[in-house]
């Protein structure tokens, strides 16, 4: 059964609108059916995850582990390709990665043996030296790490790999920025730490962002919209806006109360009374 | 002086940056002290100072055990009458060509049977029963082969480096983290790209082990092909002192041995370092 969810409409500020017109990054997700091969034959991961991203919006995807949603942005980066339904972004299917679709892992994923520079210039093979050297920098400026370029992945903390990690998926310019969980090994205050840095690298390159968390607090204090999924098979549960303006208090009573929003979805209220 | 470079240099000092975040995984390495270094030698210069005056008291037979002065005269006499340069030259230069066939053919093999797996699926079972046998038992059949002359030599030089430096090669290229290959994908690495940018740059560490050992092997197999017939080289010496009954020269030529390994292998080394940067070890 094809349930499609009535897409709520966010305010979007006219900054947005206007970056909008000029850059794209509208994501058309509609997945059909999505499985994988197990001892017990077919196992249904994502099924009928119809959903529509804005260019320049933040969305983030929650759900408990296994529910999919890592699968579900792997379709969205194009590293996995085999499932019924199409993704499009800006009206072309999605079929591969590609540089208009920055991807962060859960992990780094730097390459131990490039310095920070050369870790964020991986995807800038093809560029002229010059606008590589000012794309980097203009990077690692965003992310707050200007005097780091000749360290190594191995000299940073987790927080810092992260950042070039966010640099490096920035550095070719995406429409999109796709996020798997990607403060979930950081600490606590460092987390809070870098989804400010986050919201701030969004509002200053007006990208669309789609993060996968499994922290609805994360979720709420970042998104214009948080998208809640079920478990096996994954799909759309609910989609919850956030209409509240950043910064936002995580204290105060309209946080909480959409907090508890997303909570209810996975536990029924009142259970946590 | 920037942050990170005070941190190289107090290891022991994990001074917060951007504000207190935890680090991450550094290695915390103490230097090590001048003290440590004249501790390991004091035992052999012992054992030398010992062997030097036992040897000239007499109580070591002169003919068996000479002392450490008269093997190092033996070795400067040779020097300076030129015929050492020539025999330890002659040995370099099989050492080097064997260590470049069989590197070469170990680079080769190890990288295409790391790569694709059909070629690991035909070749990898051949080559590791190739393995199991002792190199010096194929040394007969090269000198039926290849005749007494160097190509015997060279061939078995290079079977000893061949193994560890395909055996390495292949290994880490079958285990290179997927997550980093994945990488290379967002990025559209074509194939070639994929092995210069991603695999090639993350199997080094290995491949470098690799060499060292297989060098290490030419020189083990260079005085095997030497003592089994040579008319030169550093393995002649030692034949040659064990005909005339002279041990300084066999013993001689064991140091000479020595230096040359520990030599070539420090320039590996010393390339190795260089090439890995300041990676993480």
């Amino acid at each position: 059964m094809s349930v499609r969810m009535t897409i709520e409409r966010v305010i979007v500020s006219e900054a947005t609108r206007d970056h909008a017109v000029t850059k794209g990054g509208t994501l058309e997700i509609a997945i059909e059916n999505k499985t994988f091969a197990t001892y017990q034959g077919q196992l249904s991961i994502l099924r009928d995850v119809f959903l529509s991203i804005d260019p320049g919006e933040f969305v983030c995807i929650v759900g408990g582990s296994g529910c999919g949603k890592t699968t579900l942005l792997r379709i969205l980066a194009g590293l996995e390709t085999d499932y019924e339904g199409a993704v499009h972004l800006d009206g072309n299917r999605i079929t591969g990665p590609d540089l208009n679709r920055g991807v962060v892992f859960q992990e780094h994923r730097l390459l131990p043996w490039l310095t920070v520079h050369d870790n964020v210039a991986f995807g800038l093979a093809r560029r002229a030296p010059v606008e590589r050297a000012s794309k980097v920098q203009h990077y690692l400026d965003l992310v707050g790490l200007k005097n780091f370029e000749h360290d190594y992945p191995h000299q940073l903390s987790g927080g810092m790999s992260q950042r070039v990690a966010i640099a490096r998926a920035l550095a070719g310019c995406p429409e999109v920025l796709l996020l798997d969980e990607p403060f979930a090994s950081l600490d606590a205050l460092t987390r809070i730490r870098m989804q400010e840095e986050l919201l701030r690298v969004w509002q200053s390159e007006r990208t669309t962002v789609v993060l996968v968390t499994h922290d609805i607090e994360e979720a709420v204090y970042l998104a214009d919209r948080v998208v809640v999924i079920s478990s096996r098979p994954g799909t759309i549960k609910n989609i919850v806006s956030v209409d509240s303006s950043r910064p936002r208090e995580r204290t105060d009573h309209e946080f909480s109360r959409i907090r508890k929003a997303v909570l209810d979805e996975f536990f029924a209220p009142g259970l946590l009374e | 002086m920037s942050t990170a470079e005070q941190n190289q240099q107090l290891p022991w000092k994990t001074s917060a940056r951007l504000g207190g975040e935890s680090h991450g995984s550094r290695t915390l390495r103490r230097q090590p002290r001048v003290s440590d270094h004249l501790l390991g030698w004091t035992i052999p210069l012992g054992i030398l100072f010992a062997w030097e005056v036992l040897a000239r008291k007499g109580v070591l037979p002169q003919n068996w055990l000479p002392a450490p002065t008269v093997i190092a005269r033996t070795i400067y006499e040779m020097a300076v009458a030129g015929d050492l340069w020539r025999h330890v030259g002659i040995t370099i230069a099989r050492v080097a060509l064997g260590f470049l066939i069989g590197g070469l053919a170990g680079t080769l093999l190890g990288a295409l049977t790391g790569y694709i797996p059909v070629a690991r699926k035909l070749l990898d079972p051949l080559l590791q029963s190739l393995r199991s046998v002792p190199s010096i038992a194929w040394v007969p059949l090269f000198l039926l082969w290849l005749g007494i002359q160097e190509s015997s030599k060279i061939a078995l030089i290079s079977l000893g480096a061949f193994f560890p430096v395909y055996l390495n090669l292949s290994v880490a290229m079958r285990h290179v983290d997927p997550k980093l290959l994945e990488v290379g994908k967002l990025y559209r690495l074509s194939s070639f790209q994929m092995v210069r940018r991603l695999i090639l740059p993350a199997v080094l560490p290995e491949y470098i082990v690799g060499l060292r050992s297989g060098l290490g092997l030419a020189w083990m197999f260079v005085v095997a092909a030497e003592l089994l017939g040579a008319s030169s080289g550093i393995g002649f010496l030692m034949v040659d002192g064990q005909m005339t009954g002279r041990a300084a020269i066999i013993l001689g030529s064991v140091l000479l041995f020595a230096i040359c390994g520990k030599a070539t292998d420090w320039v590996m080394n010393a390339t190795g370092t260089r090439l890995l940067g300041h990676r993480a070890r």
